[in-house]
């Protein structure tokens, strides 16, 4: 049918209407008049419902509020997770593969393990694989960010995807986008429609009205298409994410790479032996604190023995203003899949060479000359770090044979991973220096030494590696250089023992001037104020006791009390003299104890002895050098008090007079008076006085310019504040505020530790979210080395300090729709609760009227029930989510903590029959059992006699 | 189950272990108690101690050796409730409550706790010390509220003992950071002049000389005088002072002296008592910050527990008790503080030197507290 031509509409420009329109647009609104005209018709018809619209409207627009936290995301945040859900042959590799080409147009051949990605200026994307198996779906959970759950079209939603959203919605619930493939199974573009229709209302109904479903409409030479596939990942990479509770709480690290160092000769002799294993990953969620417990799930709970942070492998582009990530930006980091080029250890650096192994595209994007270059510069990094460190173990007053530094390398060097069939060469650090050997043990000397020839047969061959063997050589007579002076050292330390801890207190230079006679040479002395460190205040006076030496013992308490004020004085005097030198405890800590077999480390733990058994009294008496008799120990405090001094802007007379600069000028509005500020009229004068004497005063002024400046900004603010105070604060609410208060805290964390540099900045906050770190683990079970599979999933899950124990928790627990029996009490069931997977034994109870816990045989079919367990402590309010058996739908029930503690009492009415056999006042002994059996049980019951009837009561 | 336990040497700082193991949940080991003593092992206090630990946690597990030089103590969780204690009378109650103060608001359910014994003796904190310092520093990290109060019912004067206090304490599921950092002027000073079994005189000469050395700095001055008969009186005879200094930005500064207990030493007249009282409060000022020497260790350990935020407070000199403590608490919490030395200016009459304490919480949450 041919469309006929409409006719346009034509504005009128004359006649009644308009002139009403005109008028309208220039008076009052409609709505105004409506209210004039017609007041009947808005007047109050009742004041119930009027209360009613109000409540309602009121109630809405408080639940739009949620409860502002502060917001503690890093700046530069980790990568995000994006976890990509389905069943089997849904497509899952195939879509990671397309949206890695996307972001880093490289081809990956296996997804095997997390690949990370640079997909933006300010953004960088983990894509993980999900398997098919419900203990992978549950980590996996716990740790996205994004979920991309795929949905065969052709077949509908399978068990697995409703699995796995009841999963997330217990662990709370990460970003879920729907991707639907295979569609281009549809011959009938009707059925098509039909169910892309179907499959989105069911997802919304799961996930949220509105959830966002992508179609993948068909493959073209095995991949999705391209533009697709870019809408995808634009949808991706502009995604914004909620905190979940339990992520923000805790830190965590999804695994992309281990390295197994156990050693090799324990290894050799004892296959099953406990393994110990470098982990490493992007730190996610919140701070991680050095020495802290972890739980892996699906293998235990690890005390951590050393965390570091490494340099990014994918780090996101430097901050310029421009529109794309060029070529080399776009990194691509995945080293389970044997993708990564560079790859840092603690002290060592991997190269992966290109071989019949590597795939040939990475070559391209990596230019190898940049590669050795940056392998240089980090290699001479490490190098000073080492010998770093040595010079600090020195100063402990122990002497550190380097045969120990060179095993403790050789431990690095053997990490070999069987399972990762690379062709990897190592820069060799330890060649050894058998000249600088003193002490250390011959048999272990042997063993470097042979290991070091076959590492070095496999160099040779390298013409790069020799390259940096030179490298190493010149680095390493540096290194001698350092290490010589403390073996002169050791002697000097053995003259001196007695008086060292007490001289030992570093930078302060009237201690030094006294000592003098005895200090020989400059560079020593600052080396030995390094033990200054370990010494304590506490301490300090207890050696000085303790030494006896005549010339201390007059005026002691006055020297020590002294010495204390100036260990105070300087600050990082007060940290060492509170923490010791915590950086090189902590890298020393395996062979703190006894070194070279003659010294000792004096950690403050082990110094402590002499005053172990002190009096344990929090009083801090005060310095008997202050006399407060005398008057100007009197004016010394004088301004502490309101009577005293005040500061320059916190003067009563200052604030006075601002006060009237602000408000001076003001109009009588009934008298029509003009007040004028005195300020103001003098403020003309004093400028001409100033002028008059501008010659003389130009000096001054320079420096006047500046405090006025100062002053005028100072005003400026106070006048914003008040305006501020004046009009905002009238509707600003209880939330603003706490908003606002909240802001400043976000604030305040971000500018604390800013510009400390990261190595103490850890100390002080630990590993901050966004960080590379390496996480070395003792005593894994060989298991875990030997089964390795990188397509699982391997997350390290920070504990906080009492999550390691275990105690009773109690749950309030509900059987899941979907699963088809009622669960029995004493039934084992699988748990997954906090990071951990566990199994255990549930009491199903109901709480009885009176507040008791009865129990229960089954959980109720519909309602939610208690259940008491003996499980690890995880937070209340801690969701929970229970497995029991593989079954069409597998999860069992779901529920959350309530309580955590050492015992429960949980009831059962019993009843017992028997008869009784003696009563002793009001105690019945009652016989129970059969006759049958030998066994039976008095059993004390108090008996109180019901009047006239003549029965017994037995409570 | 991964081991995560301590072991220290020796009995000191012997609550400061127990208190962060219990809210830690690490399980601590304390060999060689006093083992080259003449008289080895726990004190009786210290088994006093651990009895009141025991009372106020539900599964906690204690462990001593035969003659009581190796400690073993597993924490449980803490319970709270009304709890009521004979506190043992070689130590004031002080010594108990300090640790209480810092358990309180990680119960279960509110505490109440009912402690007898010494109130006041010269060598811990008194019961009203802690009642005009300590309280209000919780009050700024957000433990505050009804029910949260410490009242001294019977006071009981030292060697003799027979005090009674009641401290009552609200739980708290997080405690806030805080920001001290600017102490104010001190805008009044307040006291109590207390004296048992005395006459009560002696209350009214301790202010009397007090005042005489305080009135030169500010005139808002205000020593009440207690003075407690009969029943509430304890057993020994005694008198004492206390004097809080309070800032216009809500700080408290304290100072407090006793009277020798009966029986040990010289006695010592309410002049020269009230006297020094205020000369230690003057040495107080001099050391200065928003939290006085006493409380330093609570307020990090609040500061610390706190959510993952950063936490400022201004201390004056640490004493050797903080110091330890601030190592516990990285033993414990594996946190470290940045200490900053502030230094007065020149023409500053502030007293000495201060130190900036900051630090990040630990996201510490109360897991002992139901919810429903």
């Amino acid at each position: 049918m041919e469309m006929k031509e409409q006719k346009r509409h034509q504005q009128k420009h004359s006649g009644p209407k308009v002139e009403k329109k005109k008028l309208k647009r220039q008076g009052g609104s409609a709505e105004d008049d409506e209210r004039k005209r017609n007041p009947k018709a808005f007047a109050v018809q009742s004041a119930v419902r009027m209360a009613k619209t109000f409540h309602r409207a009121q109630d809405i627009k408080t639940k739009k509020h949620h409860i502002p936290l502060v917001d503690r995301t890093p700046l530069e945040p980790p990568p995000v997770v994006i976890v990509v859900v389905g069943p089997p042959k849904v497509g899952k590799s195939t879509l990671i593969r397309c949206l890695i080409k996307n972001f880093t147009r490289q081809k990956l051949g296996d997804i095997c393990g997390p690949v990370t990605v640079v997909s933006g200026k300010k953004r960088r994307l983990t894509f993980m694989e999900c398997n098919n198996d419900i203990n992978t779906m549950i980590d996996l959970a716990k740790v996205a960010d994004l979920v991309l759950m795929l949905i065969d079209a052709s077949f509908g939603f399978e068990m697995e995807t409703f699995e796995f959203l009841n999963i997330c919605q217990v662990h709370g619930f990460p970003r879920i986008m729907g991707v639907l493939t295979h569609l281009d199974s549809f011959k009938n573009n009707k059925t098509l429609r039909k169910t892309k229709k179907n499959l989105k209302h069911r997802f919304w109904t799961e996930v949220y009205q509105g959830a966002k479903l992508f179609y993948l409409s068909g493959m073209v030479y095995g991949e999705y298409q391209t533009q697709e596939v870019k809408n995808l990942g634009r949808f991706i990479s502009v995604m914004k994410f909620r905190p979940l509770v339990w992520q923000t709480s805790h830190p965590y690290v999804l695994v992309d790479r281990m390295e197994d160092l156990t050693d090799p000769e324990r290894f050799r002799t004892d296959p099953r032996c406990d393994r110990t294993v470098s982990l490493y990953g992007y730190l996610r969620g919140t701070h991680l604190k050095n020495k802290g417990q972890v739980h892996i799930p699906g293998v235990g709970d690890f005390e951590v023995a050393d965390v570091n942070f490494l340099p990014d492998p994918c780090s996101l582009p430097d901050a310029q203003k421009k529109r794309a990530l060029n070529e080399k930006e776009r990194l691509l980091y995945a080293p389970m899949a044997g993708v990564g080029g560079v790859v840092y250890d603690k002290d060592a650096v991997y190269i992966d060479l290109p071989a019949s192994h590597v795939k040939q595209q990475q070559e391209e994007v990596r230019p190898t000359t940049e590669l050795v270059q940056s392998l240089i510069d980090t290699h001479a990094t490490v190098d000073a770090k080492m010998a770093a460190s040595e010079v600090s173990l020195f100063s402990g007053s122990a002497t550190l044979d380097p045969a120990d530094i060179d095993e403790q390398m050789k431990e690095e060097e053997q990490a070999w991973d069987p399972n990762t069939q690379r062709n990897r060469r190592k820069v060799v650090f330890a060649e050894k220096e058998e000249g600088s050997d003193v002490s250390g043990s011959s048999d272990e000397d042997e063993d470097d030494e042979s290991d070091d020839g076959d590492q070095e047969e496999d160099e040779d061959e390298d013409n790069l590696s020799t390259f940096l063997k030179e490298a190493r050589a010149k680095s390493d007579t540096s290194k001698k250089n350092v290490r010589e002076p403390p073996q002169v050292k050791k002697q000097k330390l053995e003259e001196r023992k007695e008086e060292i801890p007490v001289f030992a207190d570093s930078e302060d230079e009237l201690e030094m001037s006294e000592e003098e006679g005895e200090k020989q040479s400059a560079s020593e002395e600052e080396e030995e104020e390094e033990q200054g460190k370990y010494t304590v205040f506490a301490e300090f006076i207890l050696l000085f006791l303790s030494t006896g030496a005549l010339k201390w013992k007059d005026g002691l308490q006055q020297k020590a009390s002294e010495a204390f004020l100036r260990q105070q004085e300087a600050d990082p005097n007060l940290r060492k003299l509170v923490y010791g030198p915590v950086v090189e405890a902590e890298n020393g800590a395996g062979e703190e104890e006894e070194l070279g077999g003659l010294f000792r480390v004096s950690r403050p733990q082990n110094s402590k002895k002499v005053q172990a058994n002190a009096f344990d009294c929090s009083r801090f008496h005060p310095d008997t050098s202050h006399n407060w008799d005398l008057e100007e120990m009197l004016n010394s405090i004088r301004d502490c008090f309101v009577t005293g001094k005040w500061e320059e802007g916190q003067d009563a007379a200052t604030l006075l007079k601002e006060d009237e600069e602000l408000y001076g000028d003001f109009e009588d509005m009934e008298t029509g008076e003009v007040h004028k500020g005195q300020t103001g009229q003098q403020d003309p004068n004093s400028e001409n006085d100033d002028h008059d004497d501008e010659v003389e005063e130009r000096l001054v002024k320079a420096n006047d310019d500046e405090v006025q400046k100062k002053k005028r900004m100072e005003k400026k603010r106070r006048l914003k504040e008040r305006f501020d105070a004046e009009y905002d604060d009238g509707d600003a609410t209880y939330f603003d505020d706490l908003k606002e208060e909240m802001q400043k805290q976000a604030e305040l964390n971000r500018a604390e530790f800013e510009d400390v540099d990261d190595g103490t900045r850890v100390q002080y906050e630990g590993f901050r979210p966004g960080m590379y770190v390496r996480l070395e683990i003792p005593s894994l079970p060989c298991e875990f080395v030997t089964n390795f599979d990188p397509h699982y999933p391997i997350i390290l899950g920070g504990l906080s300090s009492s999550e390691g124990n275990i105690g009773y928790l109690q749950m309030r627990l509900k059987k899941h729709r979907w699963h088809n029996r009622i669960l029995k009490t004493r039934d084992p069931l699988i748990l997954s609760l906090g990071w951990r997977r566990f199994q255990t034994i549930p009491l199903y109870h109901i709480e009885d009227h009176n507040g008791r816990h009865r129990l229960l045989k089954y959980t109720p079919q519909h309602m939610h029930c208690g259940a008491s367990i003996w499980g690890p402590v995880t937070p209340q309010g801690t969701g929970f989510l229970a497995v029991q058996s593989v079954a069409n739908f597998r999860i069992a029930a779901t529920g959350v903590i309530l309580d955590l503690d050492k015992s429960v009492t949980v009831v059962k009415k019993l009843k017992l029959i028997g008869y009784p056999s003696k009563i002793f006042k009001n105690t019945c002994f009652v016989k129970v059992g059969k006759p049958l059996f030998t066994s039976v049980y008095p059993i004390g019951i108090s008996v109180s006699m019901i009047p006239k009837i003549g029965l017994a009561r037995y409570d | 189950m991964a081991s995560h336990g301590l072991a220290y040497d020796g009995c000191n700082f012997f609550r400061q272990r127990l208190v962060l193991s219990t809210l830690s949940g690490k399980r601590v080991k304390i060999k060689n108690i006093r083992s080259k003593d003449d008289d080895p092992g726990l004190r009786d206090f210290e088994a006093s101690f651990i009895r009141l630990l025991d009372k106020v946690t539900n599964g906690s597990r204690i462990e001593i050796n035969q003659t009581g030089t190796v400690l073993f103590y597993q924490p449980g969780l803490l319970s709270g409730g009304p709890v009521e204690h004979d506190c043992n009378t070689q130590r004031s109650i002080g010594y108990y409550l300090e640790a209480l103060l810092m358990l309180a608001p990680f119960m279960k359910t509110p505490l109440r706790a009912t402690l007898k014994g010494v109130t006041n003796d010269p060598l811990d904190p008194t019961v009203d010390l802690l009642k005009s310092t300590a309280l209000p520093l919780m009050k700024t990290f957000g433990i505050d509220g009804e029910g949260f109060d410490l009242k001294v019912v019977k006071r009981g004067m030292a060697p003799g003992g027979g005090g009674e206090v009641v401290f009552t304490c609200p739980v708290r599921r997080t405690i806030r950071p805080v920001q001290l950092t600017d102490p104010g002027k001190i805008k009044r000073i307040r006291g109590v002049a207390y004296s048992v079994r005395v006459s009560p005189q002696m209350a009214n000469r301790l202010v009397e000389s007090t005042r005489s050395i305080l009135n030169k700095f500010i005139p808002d001055i205000y020593i009440y005088t207690d003075h407690m008969k009969g029943a509430n009186s304890g057993k020994s005879p005694g008198f004492g002072l206390t004097l809080v200094a309070e800032t216009l930005n809500g700080s408290f500064l304290s100072a407090e002296m006793s009277s020798t207990p009966q029986g040990q030493g010289g006695p010592i007249l309410p002049e020269d008592l009230g006297r020094n009282c205020a000369k230690m409060l003057l040495e107080e000022v001099y050391r200065g910050g928003c939290v006085d020497s006493s409380n330093q260790s609570l307020a990090l350990l609040l500061m610390t527990l706190g959510q993952q935020d950063v936490s400022k407070v201004l201390l004056g000199p640490l004493s050797p008790y903080t110091i330890e403590f601030l190592r516990h608490i990285k033993d414990f919490f594996q946190t470290m503080f940045k200490i900053e030395v502030q230094k007065p200016s020149e023409d500053e009459r502030k007293g000495g030197d201060k130190v900036l304490m900051t630090c990040v919480g630990v996201g510490y949450s109360n897991i002992n507290k139901t919810i429903k």
